[in-house]
């Protein structure tokens, strides 16, 4: 990175605050650095204003812990929505990719999953908030829709092992073939698991 | 490894994933042949990728790899064993991983240690099958003496002199038992119970499979697994990340004090 002495200060600072950011190396810090200085104040102002306001106004959800603007959140708040279901998602995306599906309940964003080789364990992620939220007695299922990853299933164990005493049923999102797959190159525990799940044609 | 070919085949333990920009990983790899390195999957977090499922860790696969500028490619990648039922089953999976973890750590990158290759597989079919958790304590052991550290449990680490039968103090920094009059001389250490140390001198002979056969109660488990740990922390000089995680899995969930509503503050999701 270009040395402070020849660089003015703010410019310095702005490019250090890019380089921060992830998959900007240092010359892509650079050129965005001096995209701001040459562009009009209405787009810097603009920029500085979003991040701000992302800051500012998104907040979790206190009941489902997914980013919103008003607490609860559109989903919490939403009387037609199935309030006896709960899918747990790994992240906030992950709830859009199952509102796609036409799934109609209710969510719970666990920001993260356990990943015990970088110590990432239950504390970390939101999983007491799902605990607490369950001891109402309104929900009936409890989705498990963390990725089919080494690591969601972990995820998907512990919640299962933590709210089991609660009485509420915990389902898991099927595994098994993708659309489009190659039965020759599919692993053995998809394949397994995919045999497992078998339906009868209808 | 200048002499290595441009594409090679090997077989290998994933160890662990880390992700790579929009739908490459990296994976660590503990192989037969080569040792530990690191190599690249290019798109295997599409959901089409043909090696996704052979790549997961704790997987034992037939790897090809061809030579990068940098880091090696995966171009093939085939499931030997997937250890399934390690992965059905929380604490089975903790400890699988806590070994890989053992195994990361105590190895430096390509070089081979085929003794040490042995020994993961046959504790992940220990635990595929149903051996006990106690198996664990039984790699730890010979993790130790395999990577140059052996832990001195016959005479005394510090003067060399014949341990007589009895508790004896045992200490990590002196490098195993200690006897009595040395042990002045041993700066900490804990107090080791005549059956530990005999568990321990069996742990340095048998197989896993041999070490499964042993009933161990809970409290002896315990004293067992503390001084192996004291032994660890010794030459790692830091704690484990999945160890720590096997602890977490047996006390309850505990209240980090925050709170839910208004708190911005949230971690973002780990690999993203």
């Amino acid at each position: 990175m270009a040395d402070g002495t020849s660089t003015p200060e703010p410019i310095q600072r702005l490019i250090e605050a890019f380089h921060r950011l992830p998959g900007v190396g240092p010359k892509s810090a650079q050129r965005l650095a001096y995209h701001i200085l040459r562009a009009p104040e209405q787009e810097a102002r603009a920029l500085s204003d979003a991040l701000l306001d992302v800051k500012r106004r998104i907040r979790l959800c206190s009941v489902c812990m997914n980013i919103t603007e008003q607490d609860p959140c559109t989903y919490c708040a939403d009387e037609r929505r199935d309030h006896t279901t709960i899918c747990v998602v790994e992240q906030a995306l992950d709830l859009l990719a199952i509102e796609r599906s036409g799934y109609r309940g209710l969510y719970h964003v666990l920001h993260g999953v356990l990943n015990p080789m970088d110590g990432v364990g239950p504390e970390d992620i939101r999983v007491r908030e799902l605990i607490v939220r369950l001891q109402d007695g309104v929900a009936q299922e409890v989705i498990m829709a963390t990725n089919p990853s080494l690591e969601g299933e972990a995820t998907a164990m512990l919640i299962q092992r933590l709210i089991g005493p609660a009485g509420v049923k915990v389902t898991r999102l099927a595994r098994g073939l993708p659309s489009g797959a190659d039965l020759e190159y599919t692993d053995d525990v998809t394949l397994a698991r995919a045999l497992e799940g078998r339906r009868e044609l209808v | 490894m200048t002499g290595r070919a441009r594409s090679y085949n090997t077989e290998g333990v994933i160890l662990r994933r880390r992700n790579l920009g929009e739908a490459d990983s990296i994976f660590t790899v503990f192989s037969a042949r080569e040792g530990k390195f690191d190599a690249i999957a290019r798109g295997v977090r599409k959901p089409r990728s043909h090696m996704r499922g052979h790549l997961e860790p704790l997987t034992r696969s037939q790897l090809h790899l061809a030579q990068g500028r940098n880091l090696d490619v995966f171009t093939q990648a085939e499931t030997i064993a997937a250890y399934r039922a390690v992965r059905d089953d929380l604490d089975r999976l903790a400890l699988a991983l806590y070994c890989c973890e053992l195994v990361d750590r105590f190895t430096v990158e390509r070089a081979p240690q085929p003794l040490l290759y042995d020994l993961l597989n046959e504790l992940l079919e220990g635990l595929d099958s149903d051996a006990p958790l106690t198996i664990g304590r039984a790699f730890e052991l010979r993790i130790l003496s395999l990577s140059g550290f052996e832990i001195q449990l016959s005479a005394c680490a510090l003067c060399g002199s014949r341990i007589p039968e009895g508790d004896t103090l045992f200490s990590a920094m002196a490098g195993g038992l200690v006897c009595d009059p040395c042990r002045p001389k041993a700066e900490t250490g804990r107090l080791l119970s005549v059956r530990a140390i005999k568990v321990l001198r069996f742990a340095r002979s048998a197989t896993i499979g041999q070490f499964a056969g042993l009933r161990l109660d809970e409290a002896l488990e315990r004293e067992v697994q503390r001084a192996l740990a004291d032994a660890i922390r010794q030459v790692l000089d830091r704690e484990t990340n999945a160890g720590r995680y096997v602890d977490s899995l047996a006390r309850p969930l505990r209240d980090t004090g925050r709170t839910a509503a208004g708190d911005v503050q949230w971690s973002p999701p780990s690999g993203s």
